[in-house]
């Protein structure tokens, strides 16, 4: 009865730690230092990021500098792929997509009245990278 | 990840990166994240003592940020990078530690599992 009992317990722990493993999703996080259309940076990071939500990574994107241009809403780039299209695609499939907010306000973009960028995007400071950082598998700075 | 590792490469004034690489390093470690700064190529202008950027070009002065990282961070200065611009020891900020390129080597290698390498 014993042996019968330990079994059962070693059995559905082994179901249930290896049911918690599956669980768990890895988080890549993204810094991201450039524009958009000077470089090509924007679209690396979206071709990367879609692949790891594709492959059930957890995504977090820290858009510094330059970068807070991506996401503004509007964008009618004439010989490009819309780059604000793209993170539009990668809000819905769940990124956690944040621009600096001394970044932003230097360049216009925080300050609206009318939040200039995507819905989803969230406007928060430089302190979120540390955060991330201690919370990541992997981190990628491009840029 | 445990800890961060900052390369900046590029000249203090000119660009905003040097500046905003800085405040990435002293948002970390404000948040007990261990946190080092590596100078390379024109980056290690930004260790030079005596900057005049606030009078001079009303930007703020890149030197004195180095002092906001240290002792809890390290501020990694490469050799040959400084030998090349004509940059000697006695004219960088105290805080500066200068490494050679075996040095620089050892560093990497030991921050590739568990530390972010941030570029800026």
């Amino acid at each position: 009865m014993i042996i019968l009992s330990l079994l059962f317990i070693d059995n559905y722990l082994s179901n249930h730690l290896q049911i918690k493993i599956m669980n768990e999703k890895k988080t890549l996080t993204i810094i991201l230092t450039e524009g958009p259309y000077r470089s090509q940076y924007a679209n690396l990071a979206y071709e990367l990021a879609m692949s790891a939500l594709n492959n059930e990574y957890n995504i977090n994107m820290f858009l510094y500098m330059d970068a807070t241009h991506i996401p503004r809403r509007g964008q009618n780039p004439h010989s490009f792929p819309n780059v604000g299209h793209k993170y539009k695609k990668l809000l819905k499939k769940g990124a956690d997509i944040r621009v600096c907010i001394r970044c932003a306000t230097a360049r216009g973009h925080a300050c609206d009245p009318h939040s200039p960028y995507l819905k989803g995007i969230k406007i928060t400071t430089v302190y979120d990278i540390p955060e991330w950082v201690l919370n990541s598998d992997k981190v990628i700075s491009l840029g | 990840m445990k800890s961060a590792l900052i390369i900046i490469d590029k000249a203090p004034y000119g660009y905003e990166d040097a500046f905003s690489g800085f405040y990435v390093a002293i948002a970390c470690l404000n948040r007990d994240l261990d946190a080092d700064v590596l100078l390379v190529g024109d980056g290690v202008y930004a260790a030079m003592e005596r900057q005049e950027s606030e009078e001079s070009i009303k930007f703020p002065n890149v030197g004195e940020l180095c002092y906001l990282i240290f002792p809890e961070g390290s501020l990694f200065v490469h050799e040959n990078s400084m030998l090349e611009r004509g940059i000697k020891e006695k004219e960088l900020v105290e805080a500066a530690e200068i490494i050679n390129d075996e040095e620089l080597y050892e560093i990497i290698r030991s921050k590739t599992v568990e530390t972010a390498v941030i570029k800026i």
